[in-house]
Order: C-alpha cells, then structure tokens, then sequence
C-alpha cells in the first residue's frame, strides 16, 4: 500500500515537472526568439557607447560582488542555523564598551570585501550580540582583513605607512562608530527582518532556509547599488577630478564623495587609490577608510538588512568619523 | 510561481554565473581572471541550493497538506508575519527580482567589453611612482610588454631599460584630437568598475590610423619623450615596424 502510493506520488511528480519543464521551455523559447527579432532593431538605436559601459559596469559590479556575497550569506546562514544562541554573548565582554574594540579587531578573520560583512553583523544581532558590537564588526571586517592590508601593500609599494596608517584609521572609526552607538544609538532605528520561520530551529533545513532568504535579499540590493555605481561611473567625467587637486582639504572631501559614488570593491580599492596620483596621500587614505564603510552598494545593502532609517544615520555619520579619522592619522603617520 | 519564485531565481543568477565562468570566457570582460573559480563554485552552490529547496518546499507542502490541523496554525501565523514585517511571503523578497535583470543580459545578450568610450572618459594620470630602476627586461626581441609596463618603464626608469629593445604589444585604437592615434588598453584590478587606461602614442605608421576599437597588436622601439617622471613624458611614445589587426584577446584588459 504504502509502496504503491509512493510510486504513485513519484509518478504525478515527474509528469508534472514534465509539464512545467515543456511549458516553460515553451515560454522561455517564445521570449527569446521574439526579443532576438525585435531586440537588435530596438539596440541598434539605443545601444550607443555609453549604455553598452552602463551594462558592462553594472553587470561587473553585480558579478563581482556574488561570490563575496555568497560567502557573507553561507557564515550568516551557519551563524543563524548552527551556532548555539549562548555563544556570541559568552565570548564578546559583558561590558558594551570593553566588546566594541574586540569586536572590531576581530573583523580581521572575513576575508572578504563589504558585500560579505552586511549579512553576517544582521546575523549576529540575531544572535544576541549588541548591535554596538555587530556594527563595530561591520565596519572593520571589509577595511582591515589581510587580503585587503597585503593589496594595499601592493599597490604601494615601500610605503608601509599607507598600510598602517589604513588599519589604524579604519580601526579607529569602527571603534568610534560602536561607541557612537552604544551612546546614542536607538533600538527603534534598527528593524532586523525576522526571518521567514516556517522551519524555525536548527539544523541543515534552516541553513538552506535561511542561505535562500540573506542571499535573494541581499542580491537585490547589490543589484540596486550596482545600478547606482554603474550610474555615477558613467556620467560624472573623471577630469573634475583635476580641479580639485590643488586644495588639500577640498581634496580629502573629494576623495571621500568619490569613494561613496563609484563603489570599488575594498580588495581593489587601494590600486585605483594608488592611481590617482595628484592627490595628497591624506585624501588617498582617506577614499580607502571610507570607500570599505560607505558606499552607494553598502547604502543599499544596509538599507535591506537593517533598514532605511538605521542605513541613512548610520552612513552619514560613518562618513564623517571615517574622514575625520583618516584626516588625523594621515596627519600624524603620512 | 509563488511557491518556487526563490528556487527560480537562484537557478537563474547561478545558471548566469555559470555560463560566464565555467562554459565561457566571458566573465573576463568584467571581472579579473583569479576570480574564475569563485564564480564556478558560487555558481555551482546557487544552482543546487535553488534545487535542493524547490525539493523541501515541495515536500514539506505535501506533508502540510496531509497534517491538516496542526499546519494550518503554523501556515497562517507565518503567512501574516511575512506580510506585515518585510512584505514577501513564499515567492521570496520581492526586492530579489531585480536579479533577473543582470542574471537574463548575461544569458541573453552579455554585455561587452569596455572599450574606447570608457577610455577617453578617463582623464590622463599615470600610475603613482617614483622615478627609479626596474628589472631587468627578459631577454630577445621583441620582448612582449603590457602597455602598461612600457609606460612605467617609458616614464620612470631611470635605467633605460627600454633603450635599444624591440617591443610588442596588444591593445585597440583611440585616436586624439591632433591626428595622433594611441595603443590603449583598459587595466582592471578587481572588477570593471576600477578600470583605468593605459595607452602608448604610435608614430611612424606608413598606413594612418586605423579606425577606432579595432584591435592591433604593434611592434616597434621606444621613442624617448620629455623629462623622466614629468607630465611632459606622458603618453609614452612608440616608433612603429608594424601594425597588424588582431582578434579581441580572449581577456580584454591587462590584469595588475
């Protein structure tokens, strides 16, 4: 009886992921042959230069940022499914002002850029851990993990300073902005998306569950603050970047608007810092300390993870505190 | 649909990695080469995590359906909770769609490669250095150079290494506003949003410039310009023997 029912049931699912499969195949062949009639007559006039940079930018944004977003996600997804509720508020000190800067240097073990970091502070504050703490790890994660300290190192060669000088300055600013928050900080601000709990509990399914859920989410944000980078990459013209050289605080304030607008990854963002060569190397620190913290892609990802009114303060102030300190550091060690 | 909104989706943005990465060579028109096996695995695990819970939705429905009482508390309750606190319920978040927008250009029409347009954009800096020596060059002629190396080596070497050498090298045509027509060549670190241009003046062709994005590869010696590490030495200048239309490298970017 039971053999034959389930025999039965393997049946009506395979012809019905038949039917779906033939009606879709139907659906998506019918899409594709009417969009590669229609779509080169409508392309070849809208597909000028500047469009075709829009894509690729925005395509290679979005590309890019899957893997580090993935990997964010699969911690975030372990944090959430496997590790106890207890163990986060064991190992971090009772106290909120002693767990910000160990949080904060512990960013040091996510080796990934800040599409990685987002996830997993939401996944800690579920966990228990002080928001304080979660954001002081948020910030520091993408800024000072090794594989962005040796890229910067590379990009400047024999000057170990500009790697010092961006650790202790995004150090500093994670540090500051935990404390900010433990301070002032509201729990109101912060609306942290219950997951979808049909499965609530442990285990492999709330891993899957849960992975679903942070990547879907997050993804489309990484693809809205792809849509932003791309933009910016396109239609601001480099070369006002010339007119600003000249003057060392515009400069600093500069580099800091650039580093939001064009959203480079932190594992890059040291070469194209190294690039621009006109700058002082205040304004350079400066673009890598804020350019891992905020950005219009991390705007956006926050904005999904914590909400709007938590991802606007958040990063206005983050802003700030990052040029402030980086300005300090620069003018003590550069 | 509903029900299998959030499978669909990782399937897509996984299919999508996959054909870029793994069934193509297209993921080097938008991301650096060392990037490939992340993209293959990311893909990889999309893929199946987008299968592996199209399975479980299925089966845990059919097992809802046959425990009528106690999965109907348990449905409703989660349902309003869906609803109310972030505005998707089965299908996924609907903020997740926009995934299908870079997900279906790159199956269907995979966006190109940045080309010139992106290149005169760019204004002219250089690579942040001081003037020193470099390494030595490898030996035999022509040595094959990235265009970004020559300009370094063009600008600030102060060992010349480039002096009486016969160099080659693969970029496409830009053209400036003097009839002078460049070598150019985008450079990208991480993804194509970091490019930055490296481009090489060519003098002494017999034929003219040819036409603008067409890809060449030239061979010639280095023409000594302007004051090492000034302005004046920018762009670095190459006496051309030949010109030869190539095909578009299979990676359209020098990697650092």
């Amino acid at each position: 009886m039971e053999n034959q029912r389930t025999v039965a049931d393997g049946l009506r699912l395979a012809v019905r992921a038949l039917v779906y499969a033939v009606l879709g195949g139907a659906a998506l062949l019918a899409i594709a042959t009417v969009v590669s009639v229609l779509g080169p007559m409508l392309a070849l006039d809208l597909y000028t230069p500047p469009v075709a940079a829009w894509w690729t930018v925005f395509t290679a944004v979005a590309v890019q940022g899957v893997p580090f977003l993935l990997l964010g996600t699969v911690v975030s997804a372990a944090i959430g499914a496997f590790v106890p509720e207890k163990v986060f508020t064991r190992l971090l000190p009772r106290n909120q002002a002693l767990a910000v800067p160990v949080a904060g240097a512990a960013g040091v073990v996510l080796p990934g850029c800040e599409c990685a970091s987002v996830p997993v502070a939401g996944s800690l504050m579920r966990r228990g851990v002080a928001p304080a703490a979660a954001l002081a790890f948020l910030l520091s994660a993408p800024a000072i993990n090794p594989v962005v300290l040796v890229a910067t190192s590379i990009a400047f060669p024999g000057q170990p300073k500009m790697v010092l000088g961006r650790l202790v300055a995004s150090l500093a600013t994670a540090v500051v902005m935990g404390w900010l928050w433990a301070r002032f900080g509201r729990e109101e601000w912060l609306r942290l998306p219950k997951r979808e709990t049909t499965h609530s509990g442990r285990g492999l399914r709330a891993f899957g569950a849960g992975l679903q859920h942070d990547f879907l989410h997050a993804g489309g944000f990484l693809v809205l603050g792809a849509a932003a980078a791309a933009t910016f990459n396109i239609t601001v013209p480099r070369s006002v970047l010339d007119l600003f050289t000249d003057s060392a605080w515009l400069s600093v304030l500069l580099l800091a608007v650039l580093a939001v607008v064009l959203c480079v990854c932190s594992e890059a963002d040291a070469f194209v810092a190294a690039s621009l060569s006109g700058f002082s190397p205040t304004a350079r620190l400066a673009f890598m300390v804020v350019g891992p913290m905020v950005d219009l892609k991390l705007i956006a990802l926050q904005t999904g993870t914590f909400g709007r009114a938590f991802a606007v303060r958040f990063s206005s102030v983050t802003w700030v505190v990052a040029v402030v300190s980086s300005v300090l550091v620069g003018w003590w060690l550069l | 649909m509903r029900r299998y909104g959030s499978s669909l989706l990782l399937v897509l943005v996984g299919a999508a990695v996959l054909r870029i990465s793994l069934f193509s060579e297209l993921y080097l028109r938008y991301v650096q080469a060392g990037l490939r096996p992340y993209l293959v695995v990311s893909g990889a695990v999309l893929v199946l995590l987008g299968v592996a819970m199209a399975v479980v939705r299925r089966t845990t429905h059919d097992e809802h359906e046959a425990g009528h009482e106690a999965g109907h508390d348990d449905d409703g309750a989660d349902d309003e909770d869906g609803h109310h606190h972030h505005g998707h319920g089965g299908g996924g978040p609907r903020i997740a769609w926009l995934l299908t927008l870079p997900a279906l250009a790159l199956l269907l029409f995979p966006p190109p490669a940045l080309g010139s347009y992106s290149a005169e954009r760019e204004a002219a800096r250089t690579a942040a250095q001081g003037v020193g020596t470099f390494p030595a060059l490898p030996a035999g002629n022509p040595v094959a150079l990235t265009l970004a190396e020559f300009s370094s080596r063009a600008i600030y070497d102060s060992g010349r290494s480039l002096k009486g050498r016969t160099v080659r090298m693969t970029g496409f045509v830009t053209h400036g506003d003097d009839g002078a027509w460049y070598v150019t060549r985008l450079l990208v670190t991480c993804c194509a949003a970091d490019a930055s241009t490296s481009k090489v003046e060519v003098r002494g062709d017999a034929d003219g410039a040819p036409p603008v994005d067409t890809w060449v590869t030239v061979t010639g010696t280095w023409h000594p310009k302007g004051k090492l590490g000034t302005d004046a030495a920018w762009p670095a200048v190459l006496d051309v023997s030949s010109v030869k239309r190539v095909k578009q490298p299979a990676d359209p970017y020098e990697q650092r």
